[in-house]
């Protein structure tokens, strides 16, 4: 039985890294790229930021959306509790991140250690702290969602990060957050925790990312892209091309989160949050290329039921149209995206990719598997 | 009552030959700066509203809901100094904004001329059009293009003016370069230019309207002046093509009033329409017959139904404060894709469709003479008017296509005799081997 152990955790003797390139504060990272604003504060909007720190748990927070959100709460003046098995490092520096930035964080963000399948545990250790509002940013079924309901009777708010994966595939689009959801979708998960917030009578606010990119992705997004460029390789895209799909800045969406706490617009709503724009296939091949300075690549269409790829997928995107209207929450939320998409798949690229970090090795497999088809019909 | 904008058209628009290196200019963002303030003060004003107000086609919104937000929007311009001292650079245009929206929400009913095509897509929005000023209580005059005798005024929506006659509207009919003659003594507040694709056309129209005292202009553009893009959707301030006709029009009217609109309008449904939209997908379907659409069939359209337009213009006759010095969007709030809108005809005709999708060069065919739409993404979103006007979309495609099919049927159409000569030379090639 795991004993609740709160860890302030301490600044490890990482190595610093040069902090010439953006912070994570929207400061731009080229003179050429244009400000859109320099502010933290949405333009225009009557939101008033809730003025008393709050003791807030997030569900996660080591890996991706919580690495940046974390931050941005923590800046706030919030207590901020991270609930991991600990498995990855608690925090890490963050490329572009100063040392003094780093160092503040560290020193103010703790830890609780536990597995949130591990119930008994998530309610003892959740009512024995006490938390005003959680951030669930890696939770996937609504089973593992009641223990901390059931530990918190007088939570504020549950913040969740589900998935634009729940719409049901249309041809008449962008998704809205009331059209149909697809009770059988992969993500059906998402939408039973929603239904169980809803059903619960929890303040709660559900946020629906479509894909999500942005320096320290494990979803290998972008990073599919600049491995190919990176080799100088042709982009394999299947079909058309013209399959529109949309992609959100991971700074965007912890911008987002933090939008929504205490934000009364926000109570038991449901917003799509991504990009500004949507983008083809090949569109975002070519923007890779043009946020990471490779030449414009060369793209191969293939019929993907021609081959046989066995258990690999030989394109990272659904294909298929899939994109939602952010319009809910830029009118309701005064929240609006900062990054448009070559200027974000180019911070994604200084800071993570081009310094020579990723995190699924090159598999150019089922690449060859295309590319050594179309060779034989061309000879 | 005088405003003094002094915004430069010219910076209104991105141009081929000018670095874009932002997506919206100064002056765009300024207005979407005001809009953003506009839009969530006015949802605090309605909080228990607020859900509804996004609500999108396929749960429409109420229409009183929709001037409710709309008279909210004129008096909440005149409020928020703080907002004003967050953002120094538009306290100039937004305190002549407010100060002239205090007097614009007394004065009501305006006297609106709409200057209308004779034929083509684009007819059936005046008529729409003036029958919803008409139902609010305004003037209106319709000036169609030609001849009254003319056989042009035999298909609708011109074999249907009575509707606006006896509404209490006026019509005539004339060449718009002698509109002056026309119309002579008379005077307008609000004159649409729903007919010019181009300068020569529109500006004897505008020339006159401003003489004789019009105070706000709106011309009806097109979405087709957007340049293609690999990131849809097209958005007011993007990129267009300098050489289009319409975008001659809409800077030289930037020039001239104080008060204009240009709206870009794409397809759209509605009964009364002069051209084929629909009616191209029942011909097929009805008759059992293939459905041929060129290229993969994933291209990106937006299909509006008419009234979505009407009430998009009658919102900026009646916040001219808001709308002027804007560009809008004119389409419905969705997509469609075009074989989605194939399957879309079918259910509504509560049939089976077959779809088949070619390549117009395989083939040797002519996409634009063998299919109505274009044949690639094509897709604006009506951004501005959500954000500047409050404006929300009503289309709903599955259930407005229902009652387009019921029409159809009714007028005859699903029995008479057509041919299909394009459609029967696609099918034939498409039974030819392919040689390898």
């Amino acid at each position: 039985m795991a004993s609740l152990v709160v860890v302030q955790h301490k600044q490890p003797s990482s190595a610093v890294l040069p902090s010439s390139f953006s912070d994570f504060n929207g400061a731009r990272l080229t003179a050429s790229v244009q400000y859109k604003r320099k502010l933290w504060q949405p333009k225009g909007a009557l939101h008033v930021t809730a003025s008393s720190a709050k003791k807030i748990l997030i569900m996660g927070g080591t890996r991706f959306i919580g690495v940046f959100l974390s931050r941005l709460l923590v800046k706030e003046g919030h207590q901020v509790t991270l609930f991991t098995r600990g498995k990855a490092p608690i925090t890490q520096q963050l490329p572009g991140e100063s040392e003094a930035d780093f160092a503040d964080f560290s020193s103010k963000i703790l830890h609780l250690k536990g597995d949130r399948k591990d119930f008994e545990f998530v309610k003892s250790s959740l009512s024995a702290e006490g938390f005003d509002v959680v951030y669930d940013i890696n939770g996937r079924e609504a089973l593992e969602v009641e223990p901390i309901l059931d530990a918190l009777p007088s939570l504020e708010q549950y913040i969740y990060c589900s998935s634009a994966g729940v719409y049901l595939k249309t041809d008449y689009l962008p998704h809205f957050e009331v059209d149909a959801v697809d009770p059988k979708s992969r993500h059906k998960g998402k939408l039973e925790t929603e239904s169980l917030l809803e059903s619960r009578g929890v303040n709660y606010t559900s946020l629906r990312p479509v894909y999500i990119y942005g320096p320290l992705n494990y979803n290998p997004v972008e990073e599919w892209f600049f491995h190919r460029l990176k080799a100088g390789r042709p982009i394999p895209i299947p079909n058309s091309g013209i399959q529109v799909t949309q992609l959100g800045h991971v700074k965007d969406l912890a911008r987002a989160f933090v939008q929504v706490l205490g934000n009364e617009k926000a109570s038991k709503q449901i917003f799509n949050i991504s990009g500004e724009k949507y983008v083809t296939f090949d569109g975002l091949a070519k923007a890779c290329a043009k946020a990471a300075g490779f030449p414009e690549p060369e793209i191969i269409h293939f019929n993907p039921k021609e081959f046989d790829f066995g258990k690999k997928k030989p394109f990272p995107f659904r294909d298929q149209h899939f994109f939602t209207s952010i319009e809910k929450a830029k009118s309701l939320l005064g929240w609006k995206p900062e990054f448009d998409l070559v200027e974000g798949l180019a911070d994604s690229y200084n800071l993570d990719f081009g310094r020579g970090t990723f995190r699924k090795e090159a598999d150019f497999e089922t690449d060859d598997i295309i590319l050594g088809k179309s060779l034989v019909l061309q000879s | 009552m005088e405003m003094a904008i002094n915004s430069s058209p010219k910076d209104l628009y991105l141009l081929q030959s000018e670095t874009a290196g932002s997506h919206l200019t100064q002056d765009q963002e300024t207005k979407n700066s005001m809009a953003t303030l506009v839009t969530s003060s006015s949802s605090l004003v309605f909080s228990s509203h607020s859900s509804k107000l996004y609500s999108p086609s396929l749960s429409p919104l109420p229409r009183l809901s929709l001037s409710l937000f709309s008279q909210s929007l004129s008096s909440s311009l005149s409020i928020s100094p703080s907002f004003l001292a967050q953002n120094p650079t538009v306290s100039r245009k937004s305190v002549s904004v407010s100060a002239f929206t205090v007097k614009a929400s007394a004065t009501g009913k305006k006297k609106v001329l709409i200057v209308n095509t004779n034929s083509g897509g684009h007819a059936v929005i005046g008529f729409y059009f003036a029958k919803e000023l008409l139902g609010s209580g305004h003037e209106v005059t319709i000036f169609t293009v030609g001849e009254e005798s003319s056989d042009k005024m035999k298909k609708p929506p011109f074999n249907r003016f009575s509707e606006i006659v006896s509404a209490g509207g006026a019509t005539v009919w004339g060449d718009p370069a002698d509109i002056g003659k026309v119309l002579e003594g008379k005077e307008f507040d609000v004159v649409l230019d729903n007919n010019g694709k181009d300068l020569d056309a529109v500006r004897p129209v505008a020339d006159w309207a401003k003489s004789s005292g019009a105070k706000q202009f709106l011309f009806i553009s097109s979405a087709g002046i957007y340049k293609p893009t690999d990131e849809p959707p097209h958005v007011e301030g993007e990129l267009v093509k300098a050489d289009a006709g319409h975008v001659g029009v809409e800077k030289y009217i930037s020039e001239i009033f104080e008060i204009w609109s240009a709206f870009r309008p794409q397809y759209m449904i509605g009964s009364g329409n002069n051209k084929d939209c629909e009616e191209w997908f029942f011909d097929r379907i009805v008759r059992g017959r293939p459905v041929p659409i060129p290229g993969s069939g994933m291209q990106l359209t937006n299909i509006a139904h008419v009234r979505d337009l009407s009430s998009m213009l009658t919102l900026a006759v009646e916040n001219p404060a808001a709308a002027g010095g804007n560009i809008f969007n004119c389409v419905s709030d969705r997509a469609v894709t075009l074989n989605g809108m194939a399957k879309l005809c079918a259910q509504a005709a509560g049939l089976p469709v077959e779809i088949v999708n070619y390549d117009p060069k395989a083939v040797g065919v002519d996409a634009k003479k063998a299919f109505p739409f274009r044949n690639m993404h094509f897709y604006a979103e009506p951004q501005a008017a959500k954000e500047i006007l409050g404006w929300s979309g009503t289309t709903n495609l599955p259930e407005d296509l229902k009652e387009r099919f019921n029409e159809y049927v009714k007028i005859g159409r699903d029995k008479k005799e057509i041919k299909f000569e394009l459609d029967d030379k696609i099918l034939e090639s498409l039974k030819v081997p392919v040689a390898v």
